[in-house]
């Protein structure tokens, strides 16, 4: 293991060059690639096949391996993104040491992106083999190490997708700890009245599961909480939890409510989007999880200006503590789930339709909040303007999204919240008019094409094209749509009392952070990227980070739930298993050529490496547990002492040289 | 943009280094995504931009490439390695530097960033830097190996 | 302090309505704008139509208008919006995009010009806003005009928004408003303001029937709201509101609604001083007298 050197001698190169169906071979010519990989000097066999992944394919390479006596193999295939790890499962299936593979990305990075120029493709897969095999002259074998796992799970997020993937993990036996930003576990959900397509209420079906959560014996709450630092890896993360202080002794705090009675402050509610106020000392909903009261610091009189004290005074619980202090938390864990959520659509740039300039156009999670019990308006849907209710509503799909302007991605919820609504507009007033503008509407889900019809049904009018502007007809204040419609072919207009903007899910505002703390990329549309689009939607990229819910990619509750559980089960196999295997990353420092300079201890991002006396002179060592493989050390060591296992100087200057023109 | 009419001028040959979290990534999702750039560049993987050694880069130019692209996460923050891209960079600056004394053109080797989602910044960093060595010729190394030969 | 910039008149000014010119050059030097002619320059050429055809030939001889200010080194000026559209859009496009800056070039070579990207292209309301400031016009106006304006800002003047950073908002924009109130009008709220006046992107050559429609939506609600004119900065906005009400009485036989149109210069022109037939204003289809008897 020690000896770097590899065994040049006794060369036996298997190149299996795959076809991938048609994906490679229609651009690229696999037979004279084959046919050239098998006179590249230390090649034993070349072969080509329609799917090398498949049992045929991997069989074959064992075959030669058992056989022939093939000790390295070039895989000429996809990106190793995708097979590498099934490749290097054939050969230590088949008694080879799974590092002496190296694969020629001849699909990803060839004959998709060169489909025009065949024979330009073709030399380029030769060239790309000949630097395989080039590679592969050099490879050593590595032994991978088993670590002992830190059998925890953390959860970041307290919505739905947080609650089941918390309950999902603990239930089978693990502890986890469920972070949750604001006051109050529930979420987006938690503030949503009726869902589809089934007109549940969502209170009923998500206070169980909050209070499920809050009360399990291996959850622990963290509520007012954030991640703000995060190292490790797979099996063994450290993090570390600001604990923002309540004020409020959760145990002693009854929810009588007398305090919010007697705040003077009064603030804009953001639970209900600004249409009610609440105080400085609050409740998100009277079903909150924890259920206390939470002083805002922000805005709270003595807090800010040291003068009030009312709640102390009028609490009879004695729960009122001004003492708190925010507290840094410092956790260790196996897995961690992110689920962070969305925030709605701002439509405020969308100027056309006057959004904050009109009170009678309001957002859909504004409708929302209306039709709540506990909402600003008791549950009854009423124009802002006058508080009445409204007699012809339009909703407008698409606000936000599908719009190159703003989100090119489709929303996936607003086609059926705009259908519920509408369909409790008509339950509370089956004379009003209700229309909805549409571009194309999704009914994707089980039941949804039903709901859309039981919509239909209901004599809710739907549109199809897009409003190009509203404004406000100064007499009678009603908004006047301007729009096309396309099935007649034709620019019409039409005046309403209460117009819907149906925005759709942006990331959250913390996305980023949280990106960056964590170290997992974001896709092109800013939500969080998954390991691979469909045969891995519940991995983060960085193995032992795991995604629920919306903070992936904009999800309704079902799938919000149903990822949350995958993403649970995910999280769960390095925990069940008690050890994780780390790859041989860490670089192998060749003693008498290290002469102490220190520069790559300077230069080790993660302080994995650090000099030790030696009797006569002073060398690095480094710590596998820190390191996570960048390989800077190496690049940067003046005596190429510090060498990346697999990413050797030999391996690559001979990749240069192999296809060099 | 000038049509690429087989043979008929200089076609450069380019080797990439491609960071294994951002720019890998990239170019894998412009294959994913079919976009077409020009066949001229063989890619080297390695785990981080911070790997790549100025050794390298010179090696690559004296067996004769006509340009090098070393191509990692943006900075500052998004190295998956936290400042690999960083340390890259500063070397990226001496190495032109290097080059100039030695009568290269520094402009044979590039350094850009493509984030994982950015599939078709990759490719049109290819088309473009292909453009551009196009128009720059044969790197001065090959001619002189040509004609030793 | 005096700025000049590369006068850029297009087609309509000279064609239809040299008025417009001649009240330029009278109004402008007088609030700090020095005018150069571009000699040799041709058609934009227009944003909707040509550009539709053939953006390659679009960008050619639109680069090649720029070149000739680019070789004065002055930044161009133009009060149409439609060669604003152009040749606004065509230098972002030219300056942003390498590869494109190198196909247009090799064709400019043809006739010895080389695009460099040196100039900017600045629409008059722009340099009034930005340079001259509606307190600068303010101090110019002699005579205020005292009249109810219906303000028409016109397409290509305020978008595409992301390539108009100087207007602020393109669908409430409020800078047109403010230069009418300097001239001491009033710029009345009317419902169709922000609408196209229906000449541009070739649909009034095309479909005149769908453009007069689209006018007259326009005039009426110009007309309900008081209006006692139309101000624009465009010659086409101009010769559709001005011409176009002509051809609502001839085709559709619609009672006149006489109502007087004036290019933001003019207006400016009267506001100092000048006499209707200095400005040429006279060589309207649509008559004035409905305003000039109402000036001081």
């Amino acid at each position: 293991m020690n000896d770097v050197r590899a065994d040049l001698k006794n060369l036996k190169i298997g190149v299996y060059v795959c076809h991938c169906g048609k994906n490679i071979a229609d651009v690229v010519d696999v037979k004279r690639v084959a046919d050239f990989a098998s006179k590249l000097p230390g090649v034993e066999v070349a072969r080509e096949y329609l799917h090398m992944c498949d049992d045929v394919g991997q069989e074959m390479i064992s075959k030669d391996i058992m056989e022939l006596g093939i000790n390295r193999v070039v895989v000429a295939a996809c990106s190793p993104k995708v097979h590498e790890l099934t490749f290097r499962d054939t050969l230590r299936k088949a008694g080879l040491n799974p590092y002496l593979l190296e694969m020629a990305n001849i699909r990803e990075q060839c004959s998709w992106v060169h489909r025009s120029d065949p024979d330009r493709a073709t030399e380029k897969a030769i060239d790309l083999v000949k630097m395989a095999v080039a590679k592969a002259r050099w490879l050593i074998p590595l032994e991978t190490k088993a670590v002992e796992v830190t059998r925890s799970a953390l959860v970041i997020g307290g919505g739905i997708a947080g609650i089941q993937a918390a309950l999902d993990v603990a239930d089978n036996g693990y502890q986890v700890y469920l972070v949750e930003k604001g006051p109050s576990l529930g979420g987006r959900m938690g503030q949503w009245s009726k869902v589809f397509p089934t007109m549940d209420c969502a209170a009923c079906i998500l206070t169980p599961k909050m209070v499920s959560a809050a009360q399990h014996p291996k959850i622990k709450l963290l509520t007012n909480s954030e991640l703000i630092e995060a190292s490790g890896s797979l099996g063994n993360f450290k993090v570390k939890i600001r604990k923002r202080p309540r004020y409020v002794d959760e145990e002693k705090c009854t929810a009588c409510g007398l305090c919010a009675q007697k705040c003077p402050v009064r603030i804009p509610n953001e639970v209900d989007f600004g249409m009610s106020s609440r105080k400085a000392i609050y409740i998100t909903s009277p079903n909150a999880v924890p259920l206390a009261y939470s002083i805002d610091g922000e805005n709270c009189l003595y807090l800010k200006r040291g003068i009030c004290r009312v709640c102390e005074r009028v609490c009879e619980a004695k729960a009122i503590d001004f003492d708190q202090k925010e507290e840094v938390l410092e956790l260790r864990v196996g897995s961690i789930i992110v689920a962070i959520g969305y925030d709605p659509f701002d439509p405020t740039p969308l100027e056309e339709y006057g959004f904050g300039r009109y009170k009678d156009v309001v957002t859909g999670p504004m409708l929302e909040r209306m039709t709540d019990p506990m909402g600003p308006t008791g549950g009854a849907i009423l124009r802002p303007s006058t508080g009445k209710p409204p007699r012809k509503v339009a909703f407008i799909q698409c606000v936000g999204s599908r719009d190159a302007r703003f989100n090119l991605y489709c929303s996936r919820v607003c086609c059926m919240y705009a259908i519920k609504d509408s369909l409790i507009i008509k339950e509370q007033n089956p004379e009003s008019d209700v229309y909805i503008f549409y571009m194309d509407i999704r009914a994707f889900g089980k039941g949804y094409e039903e709901f859309y019809l039981r919509s239909q049904e209901a004599g809710v009018k739907f549109i199809r094209g897009k409003v190009s502007s509203i404004r406000e007809d100064p007499r009678t204040h009603e908004l006047v749509l301007r729009y096309e419609d396309t099935l007649l072919g034709t620019a019409l207009e039409d005046s309403f009392d209460l117009v819907v903007l149906s925005v759709g899910q942006v990331p959250r505002a913390d996305t980023d952070a949280i990106s960056k703390i964590l170290g997992i990329p974001r896709s092109a549309d800013g939500f969080l990227m998954e390991a691979h689009p469909k045969l891995r939607p519940n991995d983060a990229v960085v193995d032992g980070i795991y995604l629920a819910g919306s903070a992936q990619y904009p999800k309704d509750i079902p799938d919000a739930v149903a990822q949350a559980s995958g993403a649970a089960a995910r999280a769960l196999i390095p925990l069940s298993m008690g050890q994780v295997y780390v790859e041989p990353i860490s670089p192998l420092i060749e003693e008498d050529r290290c002469g102490g300079c220190g520069v790559c201890v300077k230069l080790c991002p993660y302080g994995a490496l650090k000099l030790e006396e030696r009797e006569d002179k002073r060398v690095a060592k480094v710590d596998e547990v820190l390191c996570k493989g960048c390989g800077t050390c190496s690049a940067a060591c003046p005596s190429g002492a510090v060498r990346s296992r697999m990413f050797t100087e030999e391996q690559i200057l001979s990749m240069i040289s192999s296809a060099a023109g | 943009m000038i049509e690429n009419r087989k043979g008929d001028w200089f076609e450069p040959r380019i080797l990439g280094f491609l960071c294994n979290w951002c720019s890998y990534a990239a170019a894998d999702l412009a294959g994913m995504s079919r976009m077409e750039y020009p066949p001229n560049i063989r890619c080297v993987r390695v785990m981080c931009s911070g790997r790549v050694e100025p050794s390298f880069v010179l090696e690559a130019l004296r067996e004769g490439y006509d340009g090098v692209l070393i191509a990692g996460c943006h900075p500052p923050s998004d190295c998956h390695y936290q400042s690999g891209n960083l340390k890259a960079r500063r070397r990226y600056y001496l190495l032109r530097k290097l080059l100039r004394e030695l009568g290269i053109n520094p402009d044979r080797v590039r350094l850009e960033w493509a984030s994982a989602s950015e599939g078709q910044r990759f490719a049109e960093i290819v088309k473009d830097f292909t453009e551009r060595l196009r128009r720059l010729g044969p790197s001065p190394l090959k001619v002189k190996r040509v004609g030793a030969e | 302090m005096g700025r000049k910039y590369a006068l850029f008149l297009g087609c309509l000014i000279p064609n239809r309505y040299p008025g417009i010119e001649a009240a330029a050059r009278k109004v402008l030097p007088r609030i700090g704008i020095e005018l150069a002619d571009m000699n040799g320059a041709s058609c934009c050429p227009a944003p909707g139509v040509v550009k539709s055809f053939s953006r390659p030939a679009w960008l050619a001889v639109a680069a090649r208008n720029l070149c000739i200010a680019e070789d004065m080194a002055l930044d161009v000026l133009t009060f149409c919006n439609g060669c604003y559209g152009t040749l606004a859009d065509a230098n972002h496009s030219l300056k942003a995009d390498r590869a494109l800056r190198d196909s247009v070039n090799s064709k400019l070579k043809e006739v010895g010009m080389v695009f460099k990207g040196s100039v900017g292209v600045r629409h008059l309301a722009e340099v009034l806003m930005k340079e001259v400031t509606p307190e600068g016009i303010r101090r110019a106006v002699t005579k205020p005009l005292g009249l109810r304006a219906a303000v028409h800002y016109g397409c290509h003047l305020i978008k595409p928004k992301v390539l108009r950073e100087w207007v602020g908002s393109a669908e409430r924009p409020t800078f047109l408003d403010e230069l009418t109130e300097a001239l001491g009008a009033e710029s009345v709220e009317w419902e169709d303001k922000m609408a196209c006046c229906g000449a541009g992107g070739g649909v009034r050559s095309a479909v005149l029937d769908v453009s007069l429609r689209m006018l007259n939506r326009k005039l009426l609600s110009a007309k309900e709201a008081g209006a006692d004119f139309i101000l624009n900065v465009c010659p086409f906005c101009h010769l559709q509101f001005d011409r176009g009400q002509i051809e609502l009485q001839r085709l559709y036989g619609l009672q006149p609604y006489d109502m007087p149109v004036l290019h933001y210069v003019q207006a400016l022109g009267l506001a100092m001083g000048y006499g209707p037939h200095e400005l040429g204003v006279d060589m309207n289809f649509v008559g004035m007298d409905r305003i000039l008897s109402k000036l001081p």
